[in-house]
């Protein structure tokens, strides 16, 4: 085990490993123990964290693929943040204490700047992570991306499942893209969006995991923003209470690491898992603004990534101790179903971004199968005669 | 006499996360329960003593 660096927050502190890789937050004692002085922060009430523990670095809007389904609507000409730019960011976030950067786009391999963004968050110590579609990744640039922790190739189906996802035919680039990256590092997983129509499929995608010897799947859900808010892919009903069945049978039966982004917690959690074992493995829901923030191509802080309000990226530091209020304070605010669910303070709404799709941004998931329960048992409202 | 109290591991997530949401839920952990993760918890803070000596 190798302790790369900590920092203090109310509880006590996050402790960064680097083998494992890992993040444990520890109480004070612990950190008092591991040699780390006192923090101000030991006496100040419960809050959010003092900053996130990873940010998404949204590059660029760029990206010559044209997905019908992209979620930052990215197009050839789209905006990008200079190196000077995301140079700044990075050192800014570094002095906060993030741990984590997730760089994509758009597709940040297009952008001729992405390795020397990276080799910037290595030097300030924040460990660069990347998302990319593959496409035109060769040995040259796969042997470059040693610099990144972990690598996720984008495959919302295998074979003509991918073309019905994209829209286009990029499955044999894709795969190509995962053994160049696998033959030079073990941090290589797949990224794939769940949707109505990709559902059955994914399957073929754990399958593929399996078969090229990738570390994760990662199951991203789908959400109705960018060019995805004129697609009808949301799950179904039926299709959102057979994700977490669905995501354990993918690793008992391929043994392959699974994971499930923040927005299917409530998908998740319908299903009463140990509420202890959830938090100790830090299983949440929306955690926009508090231990995930993101920041866009056109320069300002959100959230996270599919929100689209904001401040300054450049004053993040300094906005964020009174940032993202509304989000933060679901757990107190929320409605029903959402306040009297037993899993309300890790589940915390669901996905803010699908709220606000559909309606408000502090409206309960209308994906949640709870939610989904409780609209149907209300009675309908009496007209006037 | 008074006790003395151990330090603890409160919470621990596992890998790097390249996405733009955040890492909601590892099944992989999950599914082996509340058990499982007070013994992660200890033999993480046990690891975590051991290197700081």
């Amino acid at each position: 085990m190798k302790v790369a660096r900590a920092r203090a927050e109310q509880f006590g502190g996050i402790v960064e490993l680097s083998r494992p890789r890992a993040l444990l937050h520890v109480d004070r004692q612990m950190m008092r123990e591991l040699g780390y002085p006192e923090s101000p922060l030991w006496q100040q009430p419960e809050g959010p964290l003092s900053a996130p523990t990873e940010v998404h670095l949204v590059l660029s809007r760029r990206c010559a693929a044209g997905c019908r389904g992209c979620y930052v609507d990215a197009t050839p000409q789209g905006a990008a943040l200079s190196r000077e730019e995301a140079c700044r960011i990075l050192d800014e976030l570094a002095v906060m204490g993030v741990f984590h950067v997730a760089l994509g786009g758009g597709e940040a391999l297009e952008l001729d700047h992405l390795f020397a963004v990276a080799e910037h968050a290595r030097a300030v110590g924040i460990t660069p992570n990347l998302t990319t579609s593959g496409l035109g990744l060769d040995e040259r640039t796969a042997e470059r991306c040693k610099v990144f922790g972990q690598i996720n190739v984008s495959v919302d189906g295998v074979g003509d499942a991918y073309r019905a996802a994209r829209g286009f035919d990029g499955f044999p680039h894709a795969e190509r893209a995962l053994r160049l990256l696998r033959a030079v590092k073990r941090e290589v997983g797949i990224n794939c969006v769940v949707s109505r129509s990709s559902f059955e499929g994914i399957g073929e995608v754990a399958r593929l995991v399996r078969r090229l010897n990738l570390n994760e799947l990662e199951l991203l859900r789908f959400k109705p923003v960018g060019r995805g808010a004129r697609l009808d892919e949301e799950l179904t009903p039926e299709q959102a209470k057979r994700l977490w069945p669905m995501a354990r049978r993918l690793v008992f039966r391929h043994r392959i690491r699974v994971k499930l982004d923040c927005s299917f917690a409530p998908m998740v959690f319908w299903h009463k898992p140990s509420a202890r074992a959830a938090a100790f493995f830090g299983v949440q829901g929306c955690v926009a603004g508090d231990v995930l923030a993101a920041v866009q191509p056109e320069g300002q802080f959100t959230g996270c990534s599919f929100l689209s309000s904001g401040d300054d990226s450049f004053r993040l530091r300094e906005k964020w101790p009174t940032a993202f209020a509304a989000i933060r304070g679901y757990v107190r605010t929320a409605p029903e179903p959402c306040a009297s669910c037993e899993y309300l303070h890790l589940c915390r709404g669901g996905c803010r971004a699908v709220s606000r799709a559909h309606g408000a941004l502090l409206d309960p998931d209308p994906g949640c199968p709870r939610v989904q329960e409780h609209r149907a048992r209300r009675p309908l409202p009496v007209l006037a005669q | 006499m008074k006790l003395f109290r151990r330090g603890r591991v409160l919470q621990a997530t596992f890998g790097c996360n390249p996405n733009s949401s955040s890492l909601g839920v590892d099944v992989t952990f999950l599914l082996f329960g509340s058990i499982c993760a007070s013994m992660i918890a200890l033999f993480l803070g046990a690891l975590l003593r051991g290197e700081q000596k």
